[in-house]
Formats: C-alpha cells, sequence, structure tokens
C-alpha cells in the first residue's frame, strides 16, 4: 500500500486541472461576489470604494427591482404547472398507445433543442403575423390581442413560449419513469376495478414521485433564471413590464448605469430567494418520497 | 375488452398527431414563409409559397457571416467538451478511489456550489474574465465553460466509478502500470456510458447558451450563431422572411443532430437527469 502523503499527491495532479478552472470561474467569482455586493464599483471609474450594505438598502426601495421579483414569481409558478402538467399528460398518453410511441416521443422533444433565442423570434412571429392572419381572415376574434405590446398578454405569451420549449425535456424523464412501473400493479389494480383516473393517481402517480421532485427542481431553478425568451420576445418591455430578475441585473450592470457594484448586490438577493425555495422543495419533496 | 382498447388507442393516437401538428406549427410556418417574398408573405401568410426561392437564404448566409458563426460555435463546443469531459473524468476517477480527508474535503468543495445559479455569478465572473485578459476569445470562454460544468460533470463520473469494478485497475497496478497509463488505457474506456451522456448534455447546454456569450464576445469576428442571428434580427427588424431564414438557419445545427441522434440525446437526457 502506498503511504497517505503519496496518495494524496496522485489525487492532486488530477484533480488540479478540474479545480484550477473550478476555482477561477466559479467559486471565486460566487465568493467575491459578496464582497463585490459591498461596493459601489462601477463600468466608469477603475477603483471603488466598501460601502456596507448600503446597496442592499437601497434594494429594499428599489420599486422595478422588487416588480421584477414578483414577475418572476408568478411566471415560475404558472410556468411550473403548465410545463410540468403538459408534459405529464403527454407522458402518460404516449406510453399508453401501442404503437408509434417513439414516433411521438422524438416529435414532442423537437423544441427543446432549439434554443430559446430562436423560439423567442420564432413565436414573435407567431404573435405579431399569424395569430393576425387568423383573427383577421378566420374571425377567431379570440386571437386578437396585442400580444407583445399587452403586459397581460406577454406574460401569456412568455409562458406559452417557455413551455413550448421546456415541456419535451420533461416529458422526457417522466417518459423514462413511467417505464419504470411494472405494469403488474396497473393489472391488479385493474382486476380490483379501479379506472383510468384513480389508478394514475393511486398507483402511478406514487411511483414515479422522484421524477416529480427532479422535475420540479429543474423547472423552479430554469424558471428563476429565465432571460432569453424574455430578452427576444419582449425584451422585458412594454416598459419594464415583463421583465425577470435575471434580465434586471443584466440592464443594471451591462446596459445604461453599468453599477456593477448594485447589480451583483441584486444578484445575491436573486441567489438567497432561489437557494431558499429550491432547499424548501427539496426538503418537503424527499420528506414525501419517504413517507411512501 | 381487446376492442375497447384498440379504440381508445386510436383515439388517443389522433389526438396525439394533432398535438404534434400544433407542435411544430410555429416551426412549419417560420420554413414556409422563409421561402417567400415579402409580399407573398403579407397576402397569405399560411399559403404553400409558390415556388422554393432561395434569395432569403442567400440574403441572410452572407449578411449573418453564416460559415464563420457556425465555426465559432462548433469550435466553441468542441472544445469546451473535451475540457469538461477530461478534466472531470480524471478528478471524478481520483477522488472515487482514493480515500483521504483531503480527497473527501475536495470532493464536498466541488459539489457544494452546484446550487448556484448562473445570474448570481454573472458579473464577479465578468470581471474575472477581464482580468484574465480573455473577453472575445472564444478559447477562452470554453474554459469558463468547462469551469461552471466541472462540479456537476465530477459528481457524475464520482457516481460511476463507484459501481465500475477495482479489480482490473487492481491488476493493472500490480502489473506496474502508472497511474496516467491506467487511467488512459483501463479507466476511461470503462467510463464510456457515462461520458456519452455528458457529452450530449453539455453540447446542448454551450450550443444553445446565449447570456454568457452576449457577455463574454464583444467583437463581431467572434460571434456564435445565436449573437449573429440577435445581431441581425436588429437590423432587420420589418423583413420577416430575411429573420425566418436566419431562424431555420441557426435552428438547423442542432434539428441535424437531433434527426442523427435522437436515440443517444433522448437516453442520455433521461440518464443525465435521473442519475444526477
Amino acid at each position: 500500500m502506498k503511504s497517505k502523503a503519496k496518495q494524496n499527491l496522485s489525487l492532486l495532479l488530477f484533480v488540479a486541472p478540474a479545480l484550477i478552472v473550478y476555482l477561477l470561474f466559479k467559486l471565486i467569482p460566487a465568493i467575491s461576489g459578496m464582497f463585490y455586493a459591498m461596493t459601489d464599483w462601477n463600468g466608469f471609474y477603475q477603483d471603488f470604494q466598501f460601502v456596507g450594505f448600503a446597496n442592499f438598502g437601497e434594494i429594499f426601495t428599489d420599486k422595478p427591482f422588487w416588480h421584477s421579483v414578483w414577475f418572476t414569481l408568478k411566471f415560475v409558478v404558472v410556468n411550473l404547472l403548465l410545463s410540468n402538467g403538459a408534459a405529464l399528460a403527454l407522458a402518460y398518453y404516449i406510453e399508453s398507445i401501442r404503437k408509434g410511441k417513439s414516433f411521438f416521443r422524438t416529435a414532442y422533444y423537437l423544441p427543446n433543442m432549439i434554443s430559446g433565442v430562436i423560439s423567442g423570434y420564432m413565436w414573435m412571429f407567431i404573435f405579431t403575423k399569424v395569430l393576425y392572419y387568423f383573427a383577421d381572415n378566420w374571425g377567431w376574434a379570440f386571437l386578437d390581442h396585442s400580444w407583445i405590446g399587452d403586459p397581460n398578454y406577454s406574460f401569456i405569451a412568455i409562458v406559452i413560449v417557455s413551455a413550448w420549449n421546456s415541456c419535451g425535456y420533461l416529458m422526457i424523464i417522466y417518459i423514462a419513469a413511467l417505464q419504470g412501473v411494472s405494469p403488474q400493479y396497473i393489472e391488479a389494480a385493474q382486476l380490483d376495478g379501479g379506472n383510468g383516473w384513480q389508478i394514475f393517481w393511486k398507483v402511478v402517480f406514487p411511483m414515479i414521485r422522484h421524477a416529480l421532485t427532479i422535475c420540479i427542481f429543474w423547472s423552479l431553478n430554469n424558471g428563476f433564471q429565465m432571460f432569453d425568451t424574455v430578452y427576444t420576445l419582449t425584451g422585458g418591455g412594454p416598459g419594464r413590464a415583463t421583465q425577470t430578475v435575471a434580465l434586471n441585473i443584466f440592464e443594471e450592470a451591462f446596459q445604461g448605469n453599468i453599477r456593477y457594484g448594485y447589480a451583483t448586490a441584486k444578484s445575491t438577493v436573486l441567489f438567497l430567494i432561489v437557494f431558499s425555495i429550491t432547499l424548501l422543495q427539496l426538503r418537503f419533496m424527499k420528506m414525501q418520497e419517504e413517507e411512501l | 375488452m381487446k376492442k375497447k382498447r384498440s379504440i381508445y388507442s386510436w383515439i388517443v393516437t389522433c389526438i396525439l398527431a394533432l398535438g404534434v401538428f400544433i407542435c411544430w406549427f410555429p416551426l412549419l410556418m417560420a420554413l414556409m414563409n422563409s421561402f417567400k417574398t415579402n409580399r407573398e408573405l403579407f397576402t397569405n401568410i399560411i399559403a404553400l409559397p409558390s415556388s422554393l426561392k432561395m434569395d432569403n437564404y442567400i440574403r441572410t448566409w452572407e449578411k449573418m457571416h453564416y460559415l464563420r458563426s457556425f465555426c465559432n460555435t462548433a469550435f466553441l463546443a468542441v472544445l469546451a467538451v473535451i475540457l469538461i469531459v477530461v478534466f472531470a473524468a480524471m478528478a471524478g476517477w481520483k477522488l472515487c478511489r482514493v480515500k483521504t480527508r483531503l480527497s473527501s474535503f475536495l470532493f464536498g468543495l466541488f459539489v457544494f456550489s452546484m446550487l448556484i445559479p448562473f445570474s448570481s455569478i454573472m458579473i464577479p465572473l465578468y470581471r474575472m474574465i477581464l482580468t484574465l485578459g480573455i473577453k472575445n476569445s472564444l478559447a477562452g470562454l470554453a474554459f469558463v465553460y468547462a469551469g461552471m460544468s466541472v462540479s456537476m460533470t465530477i459528481f457524475l463520473y464520482h457516481g460511476f466509478v463507484k459501481s465500475v469494478p477495482y479489480e482490473l485497475e487492481e491488476a493493472a497496478l500490480i502489473d506496474g502500470c502508472g497511474d496516467i497509463k491506467r487511467f488512459v488505457l483501463i479507466v476511461f474506456p470503462l467510463l464510456r456510458p457515462i461520458t456519452f451522456t455528458i457529452i450530449i448534455t453539455n453540447v446542448l447546454w454551450i450550443w444553445n447558451d446565449f447570456l454568457l456569450p452576449l457577455i463574454v464576445i464583444g467583437r463581431q469576428q467572434q460571434y456564435t450563431l445565436l449573437l449573429s442571428t440577435n445581431t441581425l434580427f436588429g437590423q432587420y427588424s420589418s423583413d420577416w422572411t430575411a429573420i425566418l431564414a436566419a431562424l431555420i438557419l441557426s435552428a438547423l445545427p442542432m434539428i441535424l443532430f437531433y434527426s442523427i441522434f435522437q436515440k443517444n440525446i433522448i437516453k442520455g437526457i433521461a440518464d443525465g437527469a435521473l442519475k444526477g
């Protein structure tokens, strides 16, 4: 057996490349962020001063920021319910048919391959041109709205595009979980006279709980960081009506004011929000999983 | 009973087929209208194009420097994925096999930051990139992606190595095989299944990522496909036929990638999520 020191040396040699890039581009930024959040660092001057918690005090009264937090929360909840509901339904019905499973799986996953930027522009075409065509020529008046210009409707538009984008991914995870449910349980429940709805909620659903935990975790994490689709679809507008937190931070840091220190303070607040919500979700759902 | 089941199966299949049409509708509309002239587009947006005119594609191909943007994106994704796989496989293997206090400390150090969202480190990361002088550098950006991805990837490799029997490595060790040789010849080939999953998920992520290149890459020479598309949209804001052609062009590589590797991609996504 080699000595401890020798083992550690060879460990360090193998870990070094990963450790260096990790320190440079993740850990040091994460830790130094907490320091920059307490400075007045901006893009105009080289040096900056330590200002303590002043930035955090300013955040308290920053209305556009809290509006973006509220908007993001609303978006996260609606998007989570819509995309997970749709993904679960698709997964369940695709698995229930006899022929063509793999065709449907492939077909519904496709939108996930298209980046948020392209999806945003593509759907902008649908919302600003194609839907008007239906409204004008086919008399479908319910489509006749200012989808991009009116904040209420652009919220719906953003949710639709984002669910369209992420639904396929979630569906794949639900399908994999459903395939792990042994058909014997379902047959037994059928013999006991359960109907489709009962069997799904009482037998199948509890057995795919772990997939639900993963998918909700993923949706939360992605939702809070929503940027691409909103950036291209509405640009956060009209005004700042559809601005997400990520967009608000981006605007603060890279457009206009270039207040890096203040923007970093905002991103620290975002981190605390995301961290506590995902931690709560994991705790809560793991507890439920164990109860079963 | 049998008959009832097959009728049910038919109805569900029909509804699912209709769903596919709705799901693909934006793509089909974009594709159809990208072959039209602007005048054709405004007279009847849902009609098929009268002929397959390539004018829009030729126009945007040059305007968005398609070939250059494509090569930039491919270079970035390939280099980043190589770095991620090599760095993380080396580290994940050793972290799993060496059982010292230092080893568990390092593993903990990597894993604990997995929950930090990108938008929270965005600005300090930008400063780091300025300090290192790698702004506008695609190769530098590949290292940034590696740094952001290694913690998750090490976690996956670490878990996988645990399930690989130690006997093979032990035999090689007795034969006097050094660390590097053992890793390259014996361990790395055994990690193939998880490596494949890691390659797929990282290629998809890096290829479709927008915010990081938007911050780091400021020179047109180094633009990725998405950055070029974004710029083009700004210049052509009302010329929809050109924009649609550009969107189709920039979505095309991923759609082709998907049609070739669909089985592997779907399996990779499911494995990556359920095991990670």
